[in-house]
């Protein structure tokens, strides 16, 4: 569990439950929890009413971003047992006012900014998703390469072929030694996201797919792998500018005035 | 001039501004938001011994220019990648008339670039043909965020734009900056997408297109162009950057870079004033790619490709012949205080 979220609960209140719903919400473009991220400044629950202060690294982060962000919040929140009201609050950010009132409202993006030619954050999202399956997917491919697979196999391997087992992904398959092959934490992102992206994830299926859920050939792999790669690379760009801003952030709070 | 064992790399800082984000000159709160969101990028990123005062950030002056390129900073030439915002500054923030004024004392020293804005349509064509005729531009800077009357920004594949850029090239540009980076406060990040550079990489294959800050973070978007398109440039400014704060991962965008376009498209840009070049160059030449990206990717960042990229790619797009020029700079005033 994430620390150095500053927690105010009712008396014997137990936290664990809204805390992890909080660790679910992702910045679409970094693909990480806000949490880990340090984007949660505070959270306080009164009476089933829940209050989240968010603290994005900059006053400007993109008004598109900060409006997901903070939705996603909303609706992780409005599902946890015994909360009823949630309010989300940006701080000092430029557009602070109108995204608290349109996403504590529950209404739309489109909505809320229209003329500022927003669209819809639908597509936004399922942008980002896709890209970030396809960086949590480069993480898994790196690692199962690393372990030694052949192309060959990579690509034979089904999904009940690979488990994680004391937080190791261990690749089993008929007849072969079981292969050690990265932290289990790679597997488990790659699979929420394959699953939240509608691709089947029986046992069955193979374990590494395409956008469109087709196995990819031994001869594809490279290109493809290289391909991924970039993705990953890419989406790390803006993780390295909003922590470099955020730390700024903290060490300008933390000097005296 | 940059010297290296005995070898010397001509530096040509393909991005860089001489601005005025004085409070005189805000035209609306949003000048003030811009050159704070450039300082919050200039703080975060820049060693903590080269961050300067925020009064000095929003005007430095023409001095101070001269000494961190030319002086301290290993610069033999700087692109002047001019800036309008108007609606966020009353004189612009550096359009091309107040970047002439350091052009017209160090002519050798400066390539000057214009611009052009679609949505004036054909009411902006005579402006444009006296920019060209009434100034010495080099190229053009393009900046399709830049908001204007309400509009959040254009494409370049916009009508008008194709019929600017088929001007533009008439009256002899060949060279297109095209700004597609990190979202400034307050324009918008679709704005900044770079799938129109395709467009009109394609359809103006005379062209030159050097696209600024590498799309980042759209990295991924840039490299599928810009390995398709013969035309299309890697403009490294603000990915340069990283080489301080981030190494390893300066290293992976560069192997991306080397990778998908190799190393004659690749061109240095500090972003000055909001990174020096010289800490940037001596972080640059002293890096070397680790030996596990240089076995991935198969690309290596050597002593020759450091040159081209510092100067000798930019160069060849803007047809200066490196011996000749660097004789000539030896010669101007600043060349002849640093030789003596």
């Amino acid at each position: 569990m994430p620390r150095n979220v500053p927690c105010d609960f009712p008396p014997g209140y137990d936290g664990t439950a809204i805390l992890q719903r909080l660790e679910r919400v992702l910045d679409p473009e970094l693909d990480e929890s806000i949490l880990h991220l340090g984007f949660v400044g505070a959270l306080t629950v009164r009476a089933g009413h829940a209050d989240v202060a968010l603290r994005l690294p900059t006053d400007w982060c993109a008004v598109n971003f900060a409006y997901l962000m903070a939705e996603d919040v909303r609706h992780a929140l409005l599902t946890v047992a015994g909360i009823r009201r949630v309010t989300v609050r940006l701080g000092d950010h430029c557009a602070a006012a109108e995204i608290e009132t349109a996403v504590n409202d529950g209404r739309n993006f489109a909505d809320a900014f229209a003329g500022e030619g927003a669209g819809s954050l639908a597509a936004l999202r399922l942008t980002f998703q896709r890209k970030g399956f396809f960086g949590r997917q480069e993480r898994l491919l790196r690692e199962l390469r690393a372990a030694g697979h052949s192309p060959e196999t990579i690509c034979a391997l089904r999904l009940g072929d690979a488990s994680a087992e004391n937080g190791t992904v261990v690749i089993r398959r008929p007849g072969g030694t079981p292969v050690e092959s990265g932290p289990a934490a790679v597997l488990r992102r790659y699979l929420e996201r394959r699953a939240e992206l509608g691709l089947d994830c029986a046992g069955t299926a193979p374990l590494i797919v395409d956008l469109d859920g087709e196995p990819l050939s031994a001869e594809r792999l490279e290109a493809y792998y290289e391909t991924v790669r970039t993705v990953r690379v890419a989406m790390e760009a803006n993780g390295s500018f909003c922590r470099a801003l955020l730390s700024l952030r903290h060490a300008n709070a933390a000097a005296p005035p | 001039m940059y010297r290296q064992d005995g070898h010397d790399l001509f530096v040509i800082d393909g991005h860089m501004h001489f601005w005025d984000a004085n409070p005189e000159n805000w035209r609306t709160k949003y000048g003030e938001s811009w050159i704070k969101c450039f300082y919050a990028f200039h703080s975060s990123l820049s060693p903590a011994e080269e961050v300067w005062p925020f009064e000095k950030f929003c005007r430095y002056g023409e001095a101070v220019l001269v000494d961190d390129l030319f002086r301290n900073g290993y610069v033999d030439m700087g692109i002047l990648n001019s800036t309008y915002l108007y609606e966020f500054y009353k004189n612009g923030f550096n359009s091309h008339s107040q970047n002439n004024v350091i052009k017209t004392k160090y002519p050798d020293r400066f390539l000057l670039c214009g611009s052009f804005d679609p949505r004036d349509e054909a009411a902006g064509i005579d402006a444009f043909r006296g920019m060209m005729a009434d100034y010495p531009i080099n190229g053009l800077k393009l900046y399709t965020a830049e908001w204007k009357d309400g509009s959040r920004g254009w494409r370049l594949n916009d009508p008008w734009a194709y019929k600017y850029l088929a001007l533009a090239q008439e009256l002899g540009i060949k060279n297109i900056h095209v700004h597609k980076g990190p979202t400034v406060y307050p324009l918008s990040a679709d704005a900044f997408d770079v799938h129109d550079v395709d467009y009109a990489a394609t359809d103006f294959p005379e062209l030159n297109f050097i696209v600024e800050h590498v799309g980042l973070p759209r990295l991924d978007d840039f490299c599928w162009i810009a390995a398709q398109e013969s035309n299309v440039y890697a403009g490294l400014s603000v990915a340069m950057a990283f080489v301080h704060l981030r190494p390893r991962y300066f290293g992976e965008i560069i192997a991306n870079l080397l990778f998908w376009l190799g190393p004659d498209k690749l061109c240095f840009g500090s972003d000055y004033a909001i990174w020096s070049p010289k800490w940037l160059i001596e972080k640059f030449m002293a890096y070397e790619l680790p030996d596990d990206l240089k076995q991935e990717y198969h690309v290596d960042l050597t002593l020759d490709v450091k040159r081209k990229i510092l100067g000798e790619n930019m160069a060849r797009l803007y047809g200066i012949d490196v011996a000749a020029q660097a004789a000539i700079l030896g010669r101007d005033g600043i060349g002849a205080k640093l030789a003596g």
